[in-house]
C-alpha cells in the first residue's frame, strides 16, 4: 500500500500500526527500461534524451508529487483506536433495520413472508410485464428474464435462468430496485410471490411451490457453479520496437464507418453551432426542453405504446386525447392518471422534474402527433 | 452494452435514422443557422466580411469596448464557442436513458483533469436529488459500533485528496467482434479522470471498529436502483475513499452528491454513488451488478467473478475521428494512458500499423491509477497512416493486442476491452476507427 521513498523513513516510522514499509533506496531509473515513474514534469523517451531521466530521478529523491499524494493518505489513514474522533451517532437497531435490506447466497438477510408463481401471475403481469415481457421475453430493447439457452452459443442471452447463480440474488434485486419506476413499493410477501413467478417463468420451481424465507436459498440455480475468480492478467504482449509484423500481412478487418450506426453529425458538420444567431437558439428553446424532457422522461413509454401509452405520432389517439384540453393533460402528465388504457405515472415516474418542464413535453408530444393549436 | 447481432443490425441503421431525424438541441441549431445562411446569400457575404473585419491590420469590437462585469455569471460556464464539447449518448445502446451512459469528450480535453460537467454518466435508476442536511451514511454489521454519520461528521475527518481515473469496465465493449463507433468520445469515452476529496475509507473502519471475522463490506446507494456491490476488505483498507468533492467542489449530483465511494483503479461502478450505507460481513453478497452483471463470460460458457481491476490501456485524442488531419507537415500526436494496477511507466506509438514503434514522451504528472498524457512529434507525409498507441505500466505489464484478448476471451465477455486501438488516417487527413490483423 505504502511506497514511500527514502526522504519519508522518518515519516513513516511515525505512522504505528500501519502498513507502512519503506522502500530502500531507489536505484537510479535506467535508461533502458524507460521509466518515468514517479517523475514530474518532463519524462524523457529512453532512447533520446538520457540527460531528462536523470532530472526525473533527482525529483524522485527530494520526494516527488505523487510520493506526497500517497503520504498524506497514509496520515489520514493512520491506525488510531475505534471511536477516536467520536463522530457519529449510534446506529440504533430499528434505523438499521429500516435500511438494512441485502440479502445473501446463504439466506441470510431474507425477511419473513411467502408467495407462489400463482400468487405472483397477476402481480407479475401488472407490474412487470410491460417492460420484460408476459413469459420473461423482455419488450423491446427491456432485459430479459427467461430461457435456459446454452451460454456457449454465438450471442448468448444471459437470463435469470441461465446466468444467475443464486435465488437470493433475484429477491434482493428486484426487492430493492424493481419495479423500474417504483424501486422499494412491493411489500416483502408480493416479492416472494414475484420472485416465485420468475423462477417458474425460467422452469426452476413449480407453480404452486411456496417460496419462503427458510428455502429460498436451497433452490438450486442451474448455473450455481458457472462462475471463477478473475485470472488477469491472463495475456502476455511484448515490448516490439521494430520489424513487429510484415507491413505487408496487415488488413483492415473492420472499419467502423461501413456500419453507420453511431451520431457523428457534432463533428461532421463544418458549420459550429455556436455560430448560431442568439434569436434562432431562443426560438427552439421550448421545443427543446419539451424533447429534451420527452426523450428523457416519456420516450420509454410513449414512443413504443408501452403499458398502453398513446404512441407520439398516432394522430388520432391524441386528437382524441387533446379535446379534453391541454391543461387538463398536462394536469394527468403531472399528478398521475388512471386511464381505461393504463396507468400513467406522475410526471413519467420522475419526480424532479417541474411542472413546466413536463408542461413543455406534453406540447412537445401533441407538436409530434399532429394535435397542436 | 452488448454489441447487436449482425442480422439486428439493418434495424439499428434504420432504428438511427429515425433518431436523427430528431435531432438533439445543439446540431438542431447548427442546422437552422446553415439552413439561414443558405436562404439570405445578401446575409452570408456580410457575414464572410465581418469575420474579415475582426482580423489584422483591423482592431476588432471587443478591443473598442468593455466587456462583461464581474457575476454577470455567478457560477462561469465554458466560452459559447465551446457549446460543442459535451457529454453524448448512443441512443440505441439502452432502452431507457434513466438506466443509461453518456460519454466523456475526451477528443477535446487537455491534461489530466477531466472537467466536472463532462464526466461520464452512468446511471442505473437516474440521478437522485438529496439535500446533504437529510443525507447518512450507516456503517454497521460485523462492527464494534454501529455509527451513522452526518454529512457534517464525515468532513471533520481528516481529509484526502488524490488525482484518480474512473472508468466503467464496457469502456470500448461495444467492438469485441469489430469496430462498430465511429467516434473516440463513444469508443474510449466511458473514461475520466479528477481530483477526489474525502475520508480514507480505512479511517471510517478503524472509527467504528472492524470485527476479526469481518471478509467483506458492501457498500450500498441511495438511488432508486439501490445499487449495491460487495468489496473485499483488503481493498478497503488499502485505498478506497469516502468521497465527498471533485476537482475543488462538492462533488455533482451525477458524480453521486453528496457521498460516494471511490475504489482506484477498479471498474467504475464498484465506485457506488450516493452511498447511503456500509455493512461489513465475513462473504460476498453476490448482488445483482456482481452476477448478472460485471461478470466476464467465456467462450466455454463459464464467467469470470470479481474482475475488479481495470488493465492498462491507452488511446490517441489527437489525431482521432472527431479531430482529422488538414494538410501535410508537423504534427504532435497525442493521447491517454491509464492503469489500473499504478503508475503509466511508457506509452509507445506506431504510425504503420504497428510493425515499428516509438516511445512517446510521456507528460506532466505520472500519477498511480490516473490518466498520464504522452506525445510524439510526427511528419505526415500527407499518406495513409495506422496509428496505434501502447502502455506499459510500473508492473511491466503491456497493454494487449485485440487478438490476444480474443484469443484468451472470445468475443462475449463485455467488459475489460483494453486492447490496442488502431485509428486509420486516410490520405487527404480523415481519421476512422478499424480494427486490422
Ligand atoms: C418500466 C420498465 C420495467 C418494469 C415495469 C420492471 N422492470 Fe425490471 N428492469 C427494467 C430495467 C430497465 C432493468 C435494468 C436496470 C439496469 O440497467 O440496471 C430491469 C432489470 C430487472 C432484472 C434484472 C435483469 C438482469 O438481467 O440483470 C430483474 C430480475 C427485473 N428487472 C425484474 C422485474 C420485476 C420482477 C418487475 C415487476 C415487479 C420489474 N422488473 C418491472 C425495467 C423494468
Ligand atoms: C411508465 C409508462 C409511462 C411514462 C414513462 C409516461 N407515460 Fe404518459 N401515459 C402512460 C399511459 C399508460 C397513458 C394512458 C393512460 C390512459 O389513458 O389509460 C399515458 C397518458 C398520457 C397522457 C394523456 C393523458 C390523458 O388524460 O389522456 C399524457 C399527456 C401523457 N401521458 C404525458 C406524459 C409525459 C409528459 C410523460 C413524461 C414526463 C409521460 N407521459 C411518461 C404511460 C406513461
Amino acid at each position: 500500500m505504502c511506497r514511500l521513498s527514502r526522504t519519508f523513513v522518518g515519516l513513516c516510522a511515525l505512522l504505528a500500526g500501519s502498513a507502512c514499509t519503506p522502500e530502500p533506496a531507489q536505484p537510479p531509473v535506467s535508461v533502458a527500461s524507460g521509466s518515468g515513474a514517479g517523475t514530474m514534469a518532463v519524462a524523457a523517451p529512453p532512447e533520446t534524451t538520457p540527460s531528462a531521466t536523470r532530472i526525473g530521478s533527482t525529483a524522485r529523491n527530494i520526494g516527488t508529487l505523487d510520493d506526497i499524494e500517497e503520504l498524506s493518505v497514509a496520515i489520514a489513514a493512520e491506525r488510531r483506536p475505534s471511536g477516536y474522533f467520536g463522530y457519529g451517532d449510534p446506529a440504533t437497531p430499528e434505523q438499521i433495520a429500516g435500511w438494512d435490506i441485502d440479502v445473501r447466497p446463504d439466506g441470510k438477510g431474507l425477511p419473513p413472508g411467502s408467495g407462489t408463481a400463482e400468487q405472483g401471475e397477476a402481480l407479475y403481469e401488472e407490474k412487470c410485464s410491460t417492460c420484460h415481457g408476459v413469459f420473461g421475453e423482455g419488450e423491446g430493447r427491456w432485459p430479459k428474464l427467461a430461457g435456459d439457452e446454452p451460454l456457449t452459443g454465438e450471442r448468448p442471452e444471459k437470463t435469470v435462468g441461465n446466468y444467475w447463480p443464486y435465488a437470493s440474488t433475484l429477491w434482493d434485486y428486484v426487492h430493492r430496485a424493481m419495479p423500474f419506476y417504483e424501486p422499494q413499493s412491493l411489500s416483502d410477501d408480493e416479492v416472494y410471490s414475484v420472485v416465485a413467478y420468475v423462477l417458474y417463468l425460467n422452469e426452476l420451481i413449480e407453480y404452486d411451490f411456496e417460496l419462503n424465507q427458510s428455502n429460498l436459498a436451497a433452490v438450486e440455480m442451474p448455473n450455481r457453479d458457472g462462475f471463477f475468480v478473475d485470472p488477469r492478467p491472463d495475456v502476455v504482449n511484448a515490448v516490439c520496437m521494430e520489424d513487429c509484423k510484415n507491413p505487408d500481412d496487415i488488413r483492415i478487418t473492420w472499419d467502423s464507418t461501413e456500419l453507420g450506426v453511431t451520431p457523428t453529425q457534432h463533428f461532421q458538420d463544418d458549420v459550429a453551432d455556436a455560430a448560431a444567431p442568439a434569436a434562432v437558439a431562443s426560438a427552439t428553446l421550448d421545443d427543446a426542453v419539451g424533447q429534451r424532457v420527452y426523450d428523457q422522461a416519456c420516450k420509454t413509454c410513449h414512443g413504443p405504446g408501452l403499458a398502453g401509452a398513446p404512441v407520439v405520432g398516432d394522430a388520432p389517439a391524441w386528437a382524441a386525447r387533446r379535446d379534453q384540453g391541454l391543461d387538463v393533460l398536462v394536469r394527468h402528465a403531472v399528478e398521475g392518471f388512471q386511464g381505461e388504457a393504463g396507468y400513467m405515472p406522475a410526471k413519467g415516474g420522475q419526480v424532479q422534474l417541474g411542472d413546466d418542464e413536463v408542461a413543455a413535453a406534453v406540447s412537445y408530444m401533441l407538436q409530434n402527433s399532429g394535435a397542436a393549436d | 452494452m452488448s454489441d447487436k447481432p449482425a442480422g439486428q443490425r439493418r434495424d439499428l441503421k434504420a432504428l438511427l435514422a429515425q433518431e436523427a431525424g430528431k435531432l438533439p438541441q445543439p446540431e438542431r441549431r447548427a442546422f437552422l443557422a446553415n439552413g439561414l445562411t443558405l436562404a439570405g446569400g445578401a446575409m452570408l457575404g456580410s457575414a464572410t466580411s465581418a469575420a474579415a473585419a475582426n482580423l489584422p491590420p483591423e482592431v476588432p469590437p471587443w478591443t473598442r469596448s468593455v466587456g462583461r462585469g464581474v457575476v454577470t455569471v455567478p457560477y462561469g460556464m465554458p466560452s459559447r464557442y465551446e457549446q460543442d464539447i459535451v457529454r453524448r449518448t448512443v441512443p440505441w445502446l439502452t432502452a431507457s436513458a434513466i438506466s443509461s451512459i453518456s460519454f466523456t469528450p475526451l477528443h477535446r480535453l487537455k491534461g489530466i483533469i477531466t472537467p466536472n460537467g463532462l464526466v461520464f454518466e452512468r446511471y442505473h435508476g437516474g440521478v437522485p436529488e438529496i439535500d446533504p442536511a437529510e443525507h447518512r451514511l450507516m456503517v454497521h454489521g460485523l462492527v464494534d459500533r454501529p455509527l451513522i454519520f452526518t454529512m457534517d461528521d464525515l468532513m471533520r475527518f481528516p481529509s484526502v485528496s488524490v488525482i484518480r481515473f474512473i472508468e466503467c469496465p464496457a469502456n470500448g465493449g461495444m467492438e469485441w467482434r469489430g469496430a462498430q463507433m465511429e467516434a473516440l468520445q463513444f469508443t474510449h469515452g466511458m473514461l475520466s479522470c479528477c481530483e477526489w476529496t474525502g475520508v480514507p475509507l480505512a479511517t471510517l473502519l478503524q472509527e467504528v471498529g472492524v470485527s476479526a471475522e469481518a471478509k467483506w463490506l458492501l457498500a450500498e446507494g441511495a438511488d432508486g436502483s439501490g445499487m449495491s456491490r460487495s468489496i473485499p476488505l483488503e481493498k478497503a483498507l488499502d485505498d478506497s475513499i469516502v468521497v465527498y468533492a471533485q476537482n475543488g467542489e462538492m462533488l455533482r449530483p451525477e458524480q453521486g452528491y453528496p457521498l460516494r465511494l471511490l475504489n482506484p483503479g477498479w471498474e467504475g461502478n464498484t465506485s457506488v454513488k450516493w452511498l447511503r450505507r456500509l455493512e461489513l460481513g465475513d462473504a460476498a453478497w453476490y448482488h445483482r451488478e456482481e452476477t448478472s452483471k460485471y461478470t466476464d463470460l467465456m467462450p466455454d460458457g463459464r464467467a469470470r467473478k470479481f474482475s475488479w481491476v481495470q488493465e492498462t490501456n491507452s488511446v490517441i485524442t489527437f489525431p482521432c475521428p472527431e479531430n482529422g488531419l488538414k494538410q501535410a507537415g508537423k504534427y504532435e500526436i497525442e493521447g491517454l494512458a491509464w492503469s489500473g494496477r499504478g503508475r503509466i511507466k511508457r506509452v509507445d506509438v506506431s504510425v504503420d500499423g504497428g510493425v515499428s514503434w516509438r516511445s512517446a514522451r510521456v507528460k506532466g504528472l505520472i500519477l498511480p491509477k490516473a490518466l498520464t498524457r504522452f506525445g510524439l512529434e510526427w511528419d505526415w507525409d500527407g499518406g495513409p497512416a495506422l496509428l496505434q498507441s501502447r502502455a506499459v505500466d510500473e508492473t511491466g505489464y503491456v497493454q494487449p493486442t485485440l487478438a490476444q484478448l480474443r484469443e484468451a476471451r472470445g468475443v462475449e465477455s463485455i467488459y475489460h476491452k483494453n486492447a490496442i486501438h488502431t485509428w486509420r488516417v486516410a490520405e487527404g487527413g480523415g481519421v476512422t476507427n478499424v480494427q486490422i490483423e
